[in-house]
């Protein structure tokens, strides 16, 4: 590994480092929690490159193990946030309809829980026809 | 019937049938009029959304709002000033690898490096320390998973007939309102779960040549069958890892670790001149106990992994 | 050092590079657009192209051993799980926005659903 790579290499560590900076920035800046999800997989990924690319500075071959298990975490991180956060929304939604329902007002916020609920349907009815045409 | 009574006592109150001490008492029963009746789903949301409205009202309360002002600038100066406080000290610190710290210079240290290879047969020298020269630590640290776990499923643990009365509701539950029919992440979790398994007992094998070891074996296949069971349900996770077979797992790992390490606790420092044979190192049969030991860790952690995921969301294995 | 060590250590360079300009367009498609949905689409080919690219140039800077290996394993398990958090966050974001209509056109089945 000759000088000139290895401060190369130093210099491209720094460069990701400032864009993890930003990424962060974006992460406190976003109004919404998909924004912050986002951000939050992105910086999983640069600090990934970044470890691969101290295993070849420091020429330390175990370094690349823990790269397998950084992508890993961080793809079920994301998976098992998505979940948490829809669960707490439909069923806050699920409580203030049953709680305007028995008000027996104007039933236009169907509309708003319409779409999850149907979005949600509709990839079930999609599942059950993908495994009829198999089954048949 | 009283013989009958004392000599299952000690079942009965086992198995939660009577209790030993309110048994012989007679209790009053219930009335109508003493019970009252459970909150609707209406009552709850009006509390809470008068809860809400109430405490953290900010248009009429200047004081709140100066006060989240006053936070939010004191919290900012308060970060800055602890990361510059952190940064001053660690630029006090001793380079890597200098001849002068304490932690290189003692006598005890340089003995381990330097017959760390000979007396322990491993190769990663920090594996072969925790788990020969100190492996009764590490049993003390596996023992605190154990209790930690037994302590998270008395407080969080449904009983088996709610757990059994919910189960219908629950696939209805969880076919509405969560991921669970998503095709797209069932494929991919079709391909990927395979891999993290390999890649766990891959790293729990390993313990003794790079490092890895129990521990993070451990936490990648507890890992692996949390994805499992965020793409597929649970029932189709209990048809192979259920209550009882997680009982079982845990008990044989902890108890195995006990009887492996009982010979380093009975003879102590005498045990190193062992006749354990150490093999060669460099290959994966080597290391004497360390290879069966890093099993039994790995075991354990990614039964609390798995447990503690399990009791938080659905309060049963 | 022979020549093809030469040329590969200039090559791994260049991808190097080439894979940090592609992260450098996710960055500035992250501040640019204004809603999520758009954001996501720089930021899925950060994730896939230019890591691609970043890992290869590193693999063909050290050479072809075990350690090579595990960084494939690494891109083949990125390239995978990356696109599933892409389709798994923006199901989410339809589903919990209510005004996700003014910023995107929605094609539900209303009428089949709502039976």
């Amino acid at each position: 590994m000759t000088e000139f790579v290895s401060s190369f290499l130093t210099v491209i560590l720094i460069i990701l480092a400032v864009m993890v900076l930003l990424c962060l920035v974006r992460c406190v800046m976003g109004p919404r929690v998909t924004d912050r999800i986002v951000c939050v997989n992105m910086i999983g990924t640069l600090v990934v490159f970044m470890i691969a690319i101290l295993a070849i500075k420091l020429e330390e071959g175990y370094l690349a193990d823990i790269c397998v298990i950084y992508a890993m975490i961080s793809f079920l991180a994301v998976v098992v946030l998505c979940k948490v956060y829809l669960g707490v929304y439909l069923d806050r939604k699920n409580r203030e309809f049953a709680a305007l329902e028995n008000d027996a007002e104007d039933l236009e916020n169907v509309e708003s829980i319409g779409n999850a609920e149907a979005v949600n349907a509709t990839m079930n009815k999609e599942t059950k026809e993908g495994s009829e045409n198999v089954n048949a | 019937m009283k013989n009958q009574n004392e000599t299952n006592s000690f079942r009965g109150w086992y198995t939660g049938e009577h209790d030993l001490i309110l048994s012989n008492l007679s209790t009053q029963k219930v009335t109508e009029d003493h019970v009252k009746p459970e909150p609707s789903d209406k009552d709850i949301f009006d509390e809470s959304e008068k809860a809400l409205r109430g405490v953290y009202d900010t248009t009429s309360n200047r004081r709140l709002k100066s006060y989240n002002l006053l936070y939010q600038i004191s919290a900012v100066l308060f970060c800055i000033g602890l990361a510059f406080a952190l940064v001053y000290t660690v630029s006090y610190l001793p380079s890597v690898g200098d001849k002068d710290t304490p932690a290189n210079s003692s006598v005890v240290s340089e003995r381990y490096i330097e017959k760390g290879l000979e007396e322990t047969g491993a190769t990663n020298i920090v594996s072969g320390m925790i788990l020969t020269y100190r492996a009764f630590d590490t049993f003390g640290e596996t023992n605190v998973l154990f209790i930690s776990t037994i302590c998270v499923m008395i407080l969080l643990m449904l009983d088996e007939r709610i757990l059994h009365s919910r189960s219908g509701k629950e696939e209805e539950y969880e076919s509405k309102m969560e991921f669970i029919n998503d095709p797209i992440l069932q494929t991919v979790a079709k391909v990927l779960c395979p891999i993290i398994f390999l890649f766990g007992i891959y790293v729990v094998l390993n313990g003794q040549l790079s490092p890895g070891g129990g521990f993070s074996g451990g936490a990648i296949l507890g890992a692996g069958m949390i994805l499992y069971v965020n793409a597929f349900g649970i029932k189709k996770t209990q048809r192979f890892f259920n209550e009882s077979i997680y009982k079982v797992a845990k008990i044989t790992a902890l108890t195995l670790y006990g009887i492996i390490g009982s010979y380093f606790y009975i003879m102590g420092a005498n045990g190193l001149n062992n006749h354990i044979p150490l093999g060669t190192p460099g290959s994966i049969l080597s290391g004497g106990i360390i290879l069966p030991i890093d099993i039994a860790v790995g075991i354990e952690v990614a039964c609390t992994m798995y447990a503690f995921y399990a009791l938080f969301k659905r309060g049963g294995l | 050092m022979s020549t093809l060590e030469i040329v590969c250590d200039v090559i791994g360079i260049l991808l190097i590079i080439l894979g940090l300009i592609i992260y450098l367009f996710q960055i500035i498609g992250l501040f640019k657009y204004k809603y999520i949905l758009n954001r996501m689409h720089a930021a899925g080919m950060g994730d896939t192209l230019g890591l691609f690219l970043g890992l290869l140039g590193i693999i063909l800077l050290c050479g072809l051993t075990f350690t090579s290996l595990k960084l494939g394993l690494v891109v083949l398990f990125l390239w995978f799980s990356s696109p599933t958090s892409s389709h798994l966050i923006s199901k989410l974001e339809v589903c919990t926005n209510e005004e996700v209509g003014e910023h995107a056109e929605i094609q539900i089945d209303k009428e089949e659903d709502m039976q």
